[in-house]
């Protein structure tokens, strides 16, 4: 089986913001609840990057390893999925998590949490595939359609990435070698270190930096 | 022929290191460098990565980010791991090991020492120690302490112990009853701890016989008689715990009660490890009380259910008390309600009380 996994490309990321908005559309998750989000490191500033953040599928994922009530699960895909059924809605996994990626609609009293809501993959849930109840929890199960999460297959410069572990790296190997290791300081990569000559591009950018 | 060439080949050394010597860091730098090997390129992208990763300064670690939410523009934390590695590895074994221990202790020290019995055995006549409010106030604070303990320690274990037997679905249940009910009794047992603070904090003041009393151990291992007055030091140790302690979980859970006022993360996995810590503490030290007031001493329960004690067991518990009482320089607190129900209460109200 595949190891699916998310890769964003921050030398491509525009913060757009156009996969928040899929997905929020696509998975028609409650208000308050943001399952991916674009976040700007050194906005207005020169070497300003963003990336797109969602769940990330961890292989030893922190959010399963503190769940008091074990609500976590790992498809023979490598998504880290959870049973809104089990969940208790008590935010250790909120806590524990390195993305901020687990959610809590406000219920009830005193704006205590509800039940845990998360990226999925577009891999709905534990219920039935393409049930009603699925949906409803769950949002879009895409991958069942044989598609990949629509964040990354709408993305318009091709920055997110979603798929096949191998098959993601492989292709930003590519990017990588084309375009050097970074283009955050052109004078080292291009010019100095010269690491390759970069394809189909014409002279040399400046190296003052 | 060998002896020639060797020797030329020497002279061209020596002339290339005269060459190497007269030329100056200046003029190096003047030429054109070679390529600097990749390894020695200083890569920024790693470099501000590893800074986002890492939390090396402030204005790398927060970003901007259009969604709205607790710190939804922090790309990567990291204390989260540790947070993690905290509560799996230590705090749930550890606190396991704690409160199990504290259990078997107690038991133990039944077997070995058996209930501390009034010599003389008792002599029916009794004394008011606590009114019903402050009765009530026990009760009241311990009802709520119980189902706070057991809806938290299923928090705490039951994924270890109970999910195995009942299984996810039924756990699921049993756990999100034990959340609800956790969360709408602490308030509840906060209202219990500040109560008792104003109720018992002057009879539980230090006084001069306590070190006595402690370096005596309190006169339960041996036969030796230890005075004391209203409380005696142990129970003094309790009562600062039980403060202490439920000052500690009450602000450590109101932190987590209500995650609508933004406190990040940090906050939240510090309250969640001291809440734990503190309530471990608080159950392992609940068992001493327990037992002391219930098997371990006879006729020590009565005087939280009745709210009177026997005479005798004043004498030998707390024999300063006894005398104030006796000599009526301590108003029994009964109300007349108390005073009709007693049981023939040898030593009578003084008149004077409020």
């Amino acid at each position: 089986m595949a190891n699916m996994k998310f890769y964003c490309d921050a030398e491509r990321c525009i913060e757009c913001n156009a996969c928040v908005t899929a997905c929020k559309n696509e998975n028609e998750v409650p208000w308050g609840v943001n399952r991916r989000r674009v976040v700007t490191i050194k906005d207005g500033e020169p070497g300003e990057r963003s990336l797109s953040v969602a769940c990330m599928h961890c292989s030893d994922a922190p959010c399963e390893a503190v769940c008091p009530v074990d609500c976590f699960y790992t498809t023979d895909d490598g998504l880290v999925l959870h049973d809104k059924d089990i969940c208790i809605g008590c935010g250790y996994c909120f806590y524990a998590c390195p993305f901020g990626a687990p959610q809590f609609p406000e219920a009830g009293a005193f704006a205590s949490r509800g039940k845990m809501d998360k990226c999925t993959f577009c891999a709905g849930g534990p219920e039935d595939t393409f049930s009603s109840d699925e949906h409803k929890k769950y949002g879009a199960n895409r991958l069942a359609e044989g598609k990949l999460p629509l964040c990354a297959e709408m993305c318009a410069t091709k920055a997110l990435l979603a798929g096949d572990s191998n098959v993601i790296s492989d292709i930003y190997r590519k990017r990588v070698v084309n375009r050097g290791a970074s283009v955050l300081d052109w004078g080292v990569n291009y010019d100095k270190a010269s690491l390759r000559a970069p394809r189909g591009v014409k002279g040399k950018a400046s190296s003052d930096g | 022929m060998l002896s020639k060439s060797l020797a030329a080949y020497c002279r061209a050394l020596l002339l290339t290191a005269l060459a190497l010597l007269c030329v100056t860091p200046a003029q190096v730098l003047s030429q054109q460098a070679p390529p600097p090997s990749p390894i020695m390129v200083p890569n920024p992208a790693s470099d501000l990565w590893r800074a986002v990763r890492q939390r090396e300064s402030e204005r790398d670690l927060t970003g901007v980010t259009q969604v709205r939410g607790v710190e939804s523009n922090v790309l990567i934390t990291q204390s989260g791991e540790e947070f993690r590695q905290f509560r799996r590895e230590r705090l749930i074994r550890d606190s396991g090991i704690l409160v199990g221990a504290a259990a078997i202790g107690v038991f133990l020290f039944y077997l070995i020492r058996g209930k501390i019995m009034v010599p003389g055995g008792l002599s029916g006549r009794k004394i008011l120690r606590f009114e019903s409010f402050d009765r009530s106030l026990h009760w009241f604070t311990a009802i709520t302490f119980v189902v706070l303990g057991l809806t938290g320690l299923t928090l705490m274990f039951g994924r270890f112990v109970v999910l195995p037997v009942i299984g996810p679905e039924a756990f699921g249940v049993f756990a999100n009853l034990s959340k609800t009910v956790h969360n709408f009794v602490g308030p509840a047992f906060i209202l219990g701890v500040v109560l008792l603070l104003v109720r018992f904090a002057a009879r539980n003041m230090p006084s001069k016989g306590d070190l006595k009393w402690i370096a005596k151990g309190g006169g339960i291992i041996g036969n030796a008689h230890v005075s004391a007055g209203f409380f005696n030091a142990g129970e003094k140790v309790w009562f600062w715990s039980v403060i202490v302690l439920g000052a500690l979980v009450s602000a450590t859970g109101l932190v987590l009660y209500f995650p609508n006022f933004g406190q990040g993360r940090e906050l939240m996995q510090l309250a969640l490890m001291l809440h734990g810590i503190g309530s471990v503490l608080f159950i392992a030290g609940s068992f001493g009380h327990i037992y002391i007031g219930t098997i371990g001493t006879e006729g020590s329960l009565k005087s939280m259910t009745t709210g009177y004690v026997d005479e005798n067991w004043a004498k030998l518990h707390h024999d300063l008390w006894y005398d104030e009482v006796a000599r009526g320089d301590t108003p029994s607190r009964a109300s007349s309600a108390d005073r009709a129900a007693a049981p023939e209460p040898s030593i009578p109200a003084s008149p004077d009380k409020a």
